[in-house]
């Protein structure tokens, strides 16, 4: 079977960010990182496409996407003083929606930096 | 005073890791940037290089290191003060130097190795930053960089793990003016690690609902703060089901970073990446989930009414 080659691929496991992995896909895993270390190829080689975690999950039973949306912004709008935390396994564009959240939600900010 | 990884791979022939594992946590940076690379102005590579590790024990990167400290735990500071003395050449006591277990020899050649390196740079870790002392070893390592440069070019860096983390910071600085530890709560950004870091704040309960997205504090963090977690709506988008998740009341799947949703990431020296996904994702990215949840925010009335400094209106 012929594998997907993607060139110039970066691996964001450690604070390095190396961006000159070589990753060989097929449509539902990545078969080889070359030139990523052994934090890396674990990191790559560990995710696949399947679907192996429902949508969302609402107090423990399976939920579809809008309802969790929905009960999401319900708990966040309702309460007085909401946190927003983590961010780092996660692109900038996603951090920038984050704080842009918790602007209007008046609540905390924070990330792994403070630990 | 610090300096991109591309400037240390060209220029520096002097490196010291400082309470880090780089060898383990951090593995191509001697061979990408550090270490081995050749280039113009060190055409010998390693050999052109020295390179100083300091850390409370040994580890695996000390088969790399040209020198050896091993410094007692938790005099990380007292051993950059006294380093701040001797650059001076200001009398340091023997009482003193005992504290951080290291010679009056091996002190006096490190700071004769820092004057004579013609780039220096110090990475330093969490065993200098997380240890005792805190955000005050590293203000002490950086103030130690700037005054070494009276003698050379010396510059300091963090070692940054956990993948986008230094995204995190670029993105709240930009956005906010500070790089974590942020208050919202009267409107207008405050910054006081302490008070409003998290685990400040999940230990002493003072939330009443938490957005995790990208962590898992619900493994890494002490009993009381989990405690609190379970305690009161906890929000969290993770690629897997978490300890968090499994503490919280409301979890959604997103698409992991990089690896099927695409966007930025920062490297540790402040270099944003692009993110090249080889895979499809059945899940939506944390972009688009954490917008559609502000949107959903946003219909609902604003409970602090007219906002004129809001972020939106200076980037939209």
């Amino acid at each position: 079977m012929d594998l997907k080659v993607i060139d110039n691929a970066t691996c964001t496991f450690c604070g390095c960010v190396c961006d000159d992995i070589q990753l060989h896909a097929d449509e539902n895993r990545i078969h080889q990182a070359k030139k990523a270390c052994v934090l890396g190829k674990a990191w790559f080689l560990n995710h696949t496409a399947e679907r192996k975690y429902p949508d969302a999950l609402i107090d423990g039973h399976e939920a579809t996407l809008d309802e969790a949306i929905e009960a999401a912004a319900d708990h966040l709008y309702k309460a007085d003083m909401p946190l927003v935390y983590g961010m780092s396994n996660t692109t900038c564009e996603a951090q920038r929606e984050c704080v842009e959240m918790a602007d209007h939600l008046g609540g905390l900010l924070d990330s792994h930096t403070s630990l | 005073m610090t300096c991109t990884l591309g400037e240390v791979k060209n220029r520096a022939d002097f490196i010291v890791y400082w309470g880090g594992n780089p060898a383990e946590c951090h593995p191509r940076h001697f061979t990408k940037y550090t270490l081995m690379q050749k280039s113009r102005f060190l055409p010998r590579g390693r050999k052109d290089r020295t390179m100083v590790l300091v850390d409370i024990r040994e580890t695996k990167s000390v088969k790399a290191a040209d020198v050896f400290l091993q410094v007692r735990p938790g005099k990380d500071f007292e051993l950059i003060t006294i380093l701040r003395a001797m650059i001076k050449d200001q009398p340091i006591s023997d009482a003193q130097l005992a504290e951080t277990g290291l010679t009056r020899e091996q002190l006096q050649d490190f700071v004769t190795r820092m004057k004579a390196a013609k780039f220096g740079v110090f990475f330093f870790g969490m065993g200098l930053s997380m240890t005792r002392g805190k955000h005050m070893n590293s203000a002490a390592l950086l103030t130690l960089a700037a005054e070494l440069n009276a003698f050379t070019k010396f510059v300091a860096m963090p070692m940054r793990g956990h993948g986008n983390v230094t995204g995190a910071d670029v993105i709240m600085r930009w956005q906010t003016g500070y790089p974590f530890g942020i208050s919202f709560n009267r409107g207008y950004p405050r910054y006081n690690p302490g008070e409003f870091s998290t685990v400040d704040v999940l230990v002493r309960g003072d939330t009443d609902c938490n957005f995790i997205i990208g962590a898992d504090p619900g493994a890494t963090m002490p009993k009381p703060a989990i405690e609190h977690l379970a305690s009161v709506p906890t929000i969290v988008l993770d690629p897997h089901v978490t300890h968090t998740s499994k503490l919280a009341r409301v979890h959604i799947t997103t698409a992991p970073a990089g690896i099927s949703a695409p966007g930025t990431a920062y490297r540790m020296d402040e270099i944003p990446m692009p993110l090249r996904p080889a895979l499809e994702s059945p899940y939506p990215s944390d972009e688009e989930v954490v917008r559609r949840i502000k949107e959903t925010i946003l219909k609902k009335p604003d409970w602090m009414g007219e906002r004129p400094q809001m972020l939106t209106s200076q980037v939209g």
